[in-house]
């Protein structure tokens, strides 16, 4: 199975490979922006309109999940956290566009978590200053000090591995189940004597949908949501 | 067919392009999603707050001026029942003060005509005495076939009239 396709080569620093996911990323990126001014124009104090209403919901329920899991004075925190979700779960449900999810790829849920691990540390710094952030490494007991160190840095890693496996893991059996489907179909039209009707791989229609179902709308939901809760938890952790 | 990456492969351009195409995204979110909704969000808890105040303020602003009014209509009623009381007072010396003079004139119209009564009676008297006595002079002169003296006689009959 090959990793994701590069798509152009900018020819400066000896080649910046523009890959499939950044492609998808930009394409992503721009429906967003678009939805988004679409979304808010209008907006009205008093009658807002079903769609004001319904985009209002949405942003509400991010605040408010901010503000349950780490408390009102992380609220600016919100957008950060909504970004995330919105780049993850949609990177993610691309797939369904047959666009290659970009969420499949090791270095940008990398990115995403090396991001949260800085913010950890820097929030761990702002709110307990440096002697204080590199004395937590040493408590409850000092000879602890390097397990505290691994468990930090496990953390982002496991992140990114949790999230990058879910949908990678997801695209592979879902390519495998399309060319079995194939093969099957193609031994159980073999009789055929048309090579063209006989080619139809009549068996992917319908039966990977039912799997698509899990491994691109329930495990898109799921990842997105505990990469959020994840960043959030660990976020509000390191200013404790 | 193009090239690939491997399948699990870190990549640094593509993660320094996620990193700049997670800022942007961040800012133009905050900018044409987050921000407008957040404003619009303050700007109805804002009315609904200030709507909330004014309700209160008008409330007390009510209660003060029924209380106003009450006070007011009070000491009206008060007032009109003092206007009542000195009219009522006022007309009861009027009525009294008619009363009594209507009484004492009655008082003094019945004193008058007693004494007119009596003056009356009197002259009555006297204008039958004189009466009296002519007759009874000319029923003397007759009996006795003379003529009396008128002024003597008068007077005798007049004694007599009295002694009678």
């Amino acid at each position: 199975m090959n990793g994701p396709k590069i798509i152009f080569t900018i020819p400066l620093f000896g080649g910046i490979k523009v890959t499939e996911s950044i492609v998808n990323m930009w394409i992503i990126m721009v429906v967003m922006v678009i939805v988004s001014i679409w979304l808010t124009r209008g907006l009205k104090v008093r009658n807002p309109s079903k769609k004001q209403l319904f985009i209002e919901k949405l942003v509400t329920m991010l605040y408010d999940m901010v503000r349950d899991v780490m408390g009102e004075r992380y609220m600016f925190f919100a957008p950060y956290i909504g970004t995330l979700f919105l780049l993850s779960i949609l990177g993610s449900l691309s797939s369904l566009l047959t666009l290659r999810p970009y969420t499949a790829d090791l270095s940008v849920i990398l990115t995403w978590t090396v991001m949260t691990f800085l913010i950890i540390q820097i929030n761990n710094i702002k709110n307990h200053g440096v002697l204080g952030w590199l004395k937590s490494f040493t408590e409850p007991v000092a000879f602890i000090t390097p397990l505290n160190i691994i468990s930090e840095i496990a953390n982002p890693i496991s992140m990114t591995f949790r999230h990058f496996g879910n949908i990678a893991a997801g695209l592979v059996i879902t390519s495998l189940v399309y060319g079995g489907l194939a093969s099957l179909s193609g031994a159980l039209l073999s009789w055929v004597p048309n090579e063209f009707l006989s080619s139809i791989p009549i068996l992917q229609i319908g039966l990977p949908a039912i799997l698509s179902i899990y491994f691109d709308l329930f495990t898109s939901f799921l990842q997105a949501y505990i990469i959020c809760m994840l960043t959030m938890v660990f976020v509000q952790g390191s200013g404790e | 067919m193009g090239e690939y990456l491997q399948f699990v492969s870190i990549d640094t351009w593509t993660m320094i392009f996620t990193l700049i195409n997670f800022l942007v995204l961040f800012l133009l979110l905050k900018k044409f999603l987050f921000k407008p909704i957040n404003n619009v969000l303050e700007k109805r808890a804002d009315e609904i707050e200030n709507t909330y105040k004014t309700v209160e303020k008008t409330k007390i602003e009510a209660e003060d001026l029924k209380t106003e009014y009450e006070e007011r209509l009070k000491s009206a009623k008060e007032e009109a029942d003092g206007i009542i009381k000195s009219a009522v007072i006022n007309a009861q010396r009027r009525s009294d003060d008619i009363v009594n003079e209507a009484s004492e004139k009655a008082q003094y119209i019945v004193e008058k005509s007693q004494k007119q009564i009596e003056l009356d009676k009197k002259n009555a008297v006297n204008e039958a005495q004189s009466d009296i006595a002519s007759l009874a002079v000319d029923i003397a002169e007759k009996i006795i076939g003379k003529k009396l003296d008128s002024k003597e006689d008068e007077q005798l009959v007049s004694d007599i009239i009295d002694r009678i």
